[in-house]
C-alpha cells in the first residue's frame, strides 16, 4: 500500500517535472525567437537609424543656409554688386549640390497650394487670389519632411 | 497576442509605446517624431488634420484649430477652470445638453473627448503602421487629480477611436513604473512634473500591490511655454536696447526670436553660455538690422527664477498637504521637458536632500510607464525573468599591469565572452591570469577576484602561443574563469562566487572613484600601451636583424641599433612623448628596411617569397596586438 502511495507520488514528480520541463522550454524557445525578430527589427531600426543620422546636423547647416540667402537677398540689386550677387548664388548652388549628396531637397512651393504636411503658415495676407509665399525653406531628407517650408498665406 | 499601446495623452504634447522583449520603447509616429502635438484641426473643406500639420496650419485657421482640449475633458461648463480657460482659448465653447463642455470645429459641436479621441486615432493609426499589426488595446494615462468624470471621458475617447481601454492610469504612477519604483515596497515618492503648459506635483505611497495617490497640487497654467515666453520678451528688450527698433508686432521677426530662444533654452542646459546670433532680423530705412548677443545660463536662471521658485513653493505645499515633511519622502522622479534645465534640478535636490530620478527622457517617461503597465497586464514584464546586471567590469591583468575588461560593466548576466591573448616573452612556460573587477584603467587600482596560472606553454616566439580567456557569469551571479592554451589543449579554471557581492556602497565607491581618476587613468594606460607598443617594436626590429643579418645592409643595421637604443633610453624615462617619438623614429626607419627587404625578395627568385611576405605580417600583427590578441604579462614578471 505505501509503495503504491509512494510510486503514485513519484509519478505525479514525475509528471510534474516533465510539465514543468516543457513550460520552460517553450519559454526559452519564445524568449529566443523573440530575440530573433527583435534582431530583425533592430535591423532594421538601425538602417533607418543610418539613412537620417545626420538630420539634426542638417536641420543646424539649413539654418546657416537661411542666413546665406538673406545676406544675397539684401544685396543692392546693382551693376556694382553684380558679381558679388553672383558668388552668393554659385556658393549656394553647390551647397544645395552637398545637400543632395544626403538625400535632402528643397521643397519647392511653385504653384504649390497650403498643404500643412509641408509647409508651416506664419502669416497670413488679405489680398486677392489665393497663394503662398515663401519666408523659409524648407527642406526633405529620402523624401522625410525635414524642415516644413515657412510660407505666408495670401487670400 | 496583440501589442497594448501605452499612451501619455498630454495638453500639449502625447506620446506613445509599446513593450518589446520585456522592455518599453517609444513609437515615432508617421512624421518620424517621437512626441505628437495634442493639436487638431478641422480646415475649409472638411480635410481632418492632427499634431503637427494641425499645429502648421494653426495662424490660418485659429478658430478650428483646437489645442489643449485636455483642460475641458469630462469638465462642468461652469467649473471654475472652464470659465477660465474660456478666455483664453481662441476657439469657441460653451455648455451642452447636460451641463457638460461643447467644442466648435468648423460647423459642428464636439465633446472635448471627441477631440481627443482624433488625437488617439492618428496615434493609433501611426502605431499600426510603424508596427506593420493592429492595436486594439491601450493604456492611457491621466494627471492624478483627475476626477471619475474625466477620467471616464477620457477612456470614452479611447473608445471612439476604435480602442478598448485596459486601464486608465495616473501619469505619475506611470512614470514611478518606467523607474520600477513599484517594487520600494513602502516608499514615499513625489512625482514633479513640468510640462509644456501645466506643473503637477504628486505625491504617491507603494503599496504591496497598489501605488496610492496620497496628494496631488501645482499650477494648471505653469510650464515651459511661460519660460520661453520670458526669454523671447528679454529677447526683445535687448534688440530695443541695442537697435532702437521695437518688433515685438512684426510676426516674421518674432518667429526667428521664439526658435532661436528654444535653442538657447536647450543649449543652456548642457552649456554655460550661448551665443544668440540672428543675422538680417528685420530691416529699416537704415538698412538691415541684426542681432547677436551672449546669453549666459546665469541670465536665463535670474529671468524665471520666480517661475522655478513657485514650483518649489508648490511642491512643499503639497507634500505637506499629504503629511508628510520633506525628508519622509524616499523618492522624486523629474517628468517633463522642462526638468532638463539645471536649476530646476538642483532646487529640487535642494528641497528633498536627494538626487531625483532624471536618466529616462523626462518627455517620454510616462508613455513608457504606461506600456509597462500593459506589459504587466499581459505578462510580458515577467518579476520572474527579470535579469541582472552585473555591477562593475570584469576582465584580467595584461602586459604593463593594464586592466583589459572582459565583461562590461551593466552587462546582462548570464553571459559569456572569450578572447585569445598570448605570451609576452620567448618561451614564456606559463601565463598568470589575474582576475579583476573595478572601472579603473590600471590593474592595481581594482579588486583582485582571484588568480591562476596556466603552464605548460611549449617553447615559442612571443604573441605566437594562443591562450584562449573566457568569462562566464552564470545566472546566480557565479563566475568562471577558464583559460586555455589552444596548442596544447590544456587548461586551468577559477570559479568565483558572489562576485557581485559587494555592497551598494562598495559599488558607488568604485564606480566613483574610477570618474574621479579617469583623466590619470587613460594618461597611465597610454603611457603603458606605449610602452608595450615600443617593447614590440624593439623586439620585430631585433628579430628582423637577426633574421635576415646577411641582407641588410650595415649602415641600416646601425641605423636601426641607434634608433632601438634611442627608445630603449626613452622607455627608462616614463616620458609618454619621448617613447612616442622614438618609436615613430624607429617604426620609419624598420618599415623602410623592411620594405627594401621585400624588394631584395621580390627581385631575387632565389627567397622563398612566402618568408619575405611574412615578416611584415607578423610586424603588424604585433603592433595590433592590443586590439585582438594581447599579451598576457609573463608569469615571471610577477615572482
Amino acid at each position: 500500500m505505501t509503495d503504491e502511495k509512494e510510486n503514485e507520488q513519484l509519478n505525479n514528480d514525475a509528471e510534474e517535472c516533465k510539465r514543468q520541463a516543457e513550460e520552460y522550454l517553450n519559454n526559452w524557445k519564445r524568449e529566443r525567437a523573440d530575440f530573433v525578430n527583435y534582431k530583425k527589427d533592430e535591423a532594421k531600426r538601425m538602417e533607418e537609424f543610418l539613412k537620417f543620422s545626420n538630420e539634426g546636423m542638417i536641420i543646424q547647416l539649413a539654418d546657416v543656409i537661411d542666413v546665406i540667402e538673406a545676406a544675397r537677398s539684401n544685396l543692392p540689386d546693382t551693376r556694382e554688386f553684380k558679381e558679388w550677387a553672383d558668388g552668393f548664388d554659385r556658393s549656394l548652388h553647390k551647397l544645395e549640390d552637398f545637400l543632395k549628396k544626403f538625400g535632402v531637397e528643397k521643397i519647392n512651393i511653385e504653384r504649390a497650394k497650403f498643404d500643412p504636411s509641408m509647409h508651416e503658415a506664419v502669416e497670413i495676407q488679405d489680398k486677392d487670389g489665393e497663394k503662398i509665399e515663401e519666408i523659409r525653406p524648407g527642406y526633405t531628407m529620402h523624401g522625410k519632411v525635414i524642415r516644413p517650408v515657412r510660407v505666408r498665406i495670401i487670400r | 497576442m496583440g501589442k497594448i499601446l501605452g499612451i501619455d495623452l498630454g495638453t500639449t504634447n502625447s506620446a506613445m509605446a509599446v513593450v518589446e522583449i520585456g522592455q518599453p520603447r517609444i513609437l515615432e509616429n508617421k512624421e518620424g517624431i517621437r512626441t505628437t502635438p495634442s493639436v487638431v484641426a478641422v480646415g475649409k473643406n472638411g480635410e481632418r488634420y492632427v499634431g503637427v500639420t494641425a499645429k502648421r496650419q494653426a495662424v490660418t485657421n485659429p478658430a478650428n484649430t483646437i489645442y489643449s482640449v485636455k483642460r475641458l475633458i469630462g469638465r462642468r461648463f461652469n467649473d471654475p477652470e472652464v470659465q477660465r480657460d474660456k478666455k483664453l482659448l481662441p476657439y469657441e465653447i460653451k455648455e451642452g445638453a447636460h451641463g457638460d463642455v461643447e467644442v466648435k470645429i468648423g460647423d459642428k459641436w464636439h465633446k472635448p473627448a471627441e477631440v481627443s479621441a482624433m488625437i488617439l486615432q492618428k496615434l493609433k493609426t501611426d502605431a499600426e503602421d510603424k508596427l506593420g499589426e493592429k492595436i486594439t488595446e491601450a493604456i492611457i494615462t491621466v494627471p492624478a487629480y483627475f476626477d471619475d468624470a474625466q477620467r471616464k471621458a477620457t477612456k470614452d475617447a479611447g473608445e471612439i477611436a476604435g480602442l478598448t481601454v485596459k486601464r486608465v492610469i495616473n501619469e505619475p504612477t506611470a512614470a514611478a513604473l518606467a523607474y520600477g519604483l513599484n517594487k520600494k515596497k513602502d516608499e514615499k515618492i513625489v512625482v514633479y512634473d513640468f510640462g509644456g503648459g501645466t506643473f503637477d506635483i504628486s505625491v504617491l505611497e507603494i503599496g504591496d500591490d497598489t501605488i496610492e495617490v496620497k496628494g496631488t497640487g501645482g499650477d494648471t497654467h505653469l510650464g515651459g511655454d511661460d519660460i520661453d515666453q520670458k526669454i523671447i520678451q528679454h529677447l526683445l528688450e535687448e534688440f530695443k536696447k541695442e537697435q532702437g527698433v521695437d518688433i515685438s508686432k512684426d510676426q516674421l521677426a518674432v518667429q526667428r526670436l521664439k526658435d532661436a530662444a528654444e535653442k538657447a533654452k536647450h543649449e543652456l542646459s548642457t552649456t554655460l553660455q550661448t551665443e544668440i546670433n540672428i543675422p538680417f532680423l528685420t530691416a529699416d530705412a537704415g538698412g538691415a538690422k541684426h542681432f547677436s548677443m551672449t546669453f549666459t545660463r546665469a541670465k536665463l536662471e535670474s529671468l524665471v527664477k520666480d517661475l522655478v521658485d513657485r514650483s518649489i513653493e508648490l511642491t512643499k505645499k503639497t507634500v505637506e498637504g499629504a503629511g508628510y515633511k520633506m525628508s519622509d519622502i524616499n523618492e522624486v522622479v523629474m517628468v517633463g521637458g522642462q526638468t532638463r534645465m539645471p536649476l530646476i534640478v538642483e532646487e529640487v535636490k535642494k528641497l528633498f536632500g536627494k538626487d531625483p530620478h532624471k536618466d529616462i527622457n523626462p518627455d517620454e517617461v510616462v508613455a513608457l510607464g504606461a506600456a509597462i503597465q500593459g506589459g504587466i497586464m499581459q505578462g510580458q514584464v515577467r518579476d520572474v525573468l527579470l535579469l541582472d546586471v552585473t555591477p562593475l567590469s570584469l576582465g584580467i591583468e595584461t602586459l604593463g599591469q593594464v586592466f583589459t575588461k572582459m565583461i562590461e560593466k551593466n552587462t546582462t548576466v548570464p553571459v559569456s565572452k572569450s578572447q585569445v591573448f598570448s605570451t609576452a616573452a620567448d618561451n614564456q612556460p606559463s601565463v598568470e591570469i589575474h582576475v579583476l573587477q573595478g572601472e579603473r584603467a590600471m590593474a592595481h587600482d581594482n579588486k583582485t577576484l582571484g588568480r591562476f596560472i596556466l603552464d605548460g606553454i611549449p617553447p615559442a616566439p612571443r604573441g605566437v602561443p594562443q591562450v584562449e580567456v573566457s568569462f562566464d557569469i552564470d545566472a546566480n551571479g557565479i563566475l568562471n574563469v577558464k583559460a586555455k592554451d589552444k596548442g596544447t589543449g590544456k587548461e586551468q579554471s577559477v570559479r568565483i562566487e558572489g562576485s557581485s557581492g559587494l555592497t551598494d556602497e562598495e559599488k558607488k565607491k568604485m564606480t566613483a572613484d574610477a570618474e574621479q581618476h579617469a583623466a590619470e587613468d587613460a594618461k597611465r594606460k597610454e603611457l603603458a600601451e606605449t610602452k608595450n607598443l615600443a617593447e614590440t617594436m624593439i623586439y620585430t626590429t631585433e628579430k628582423m636583424v637577426k633574421e635576415n643579418d646577411a641582407k641588410i645592409k650595415e649602415e641600416d643595421k646601425e641605423e636601426l641599433k641607434v634608433a632601438g637604443e634611442k627608445l630603449k633610453v626613452g622607455l627608462k624615462s616614463d616620458n609618454l612623448e619621448e617613447i612616442k617619438k622614438a618609436v615613430e623614429e624607429l617604426s620609419k626607419v624598420a618599415q623602410r628596411v623592411g620594405a627594401s627587404l621585400y624588394e631584395a625578395g621580390k627581385a631575387d627568385p632565389s627567397t622563398s617569397s612566402g618568408q619575405a611576405a611574412e615578416e611584415p605580417q607578423k610586424a603588424s600583427a604585433s603592433a595590433e596586438a592590443s586590439a585582438d590578441k594581447e599579451e598576457v604579462k609573463p608569469e615571471e614578471e610577477n615572482k
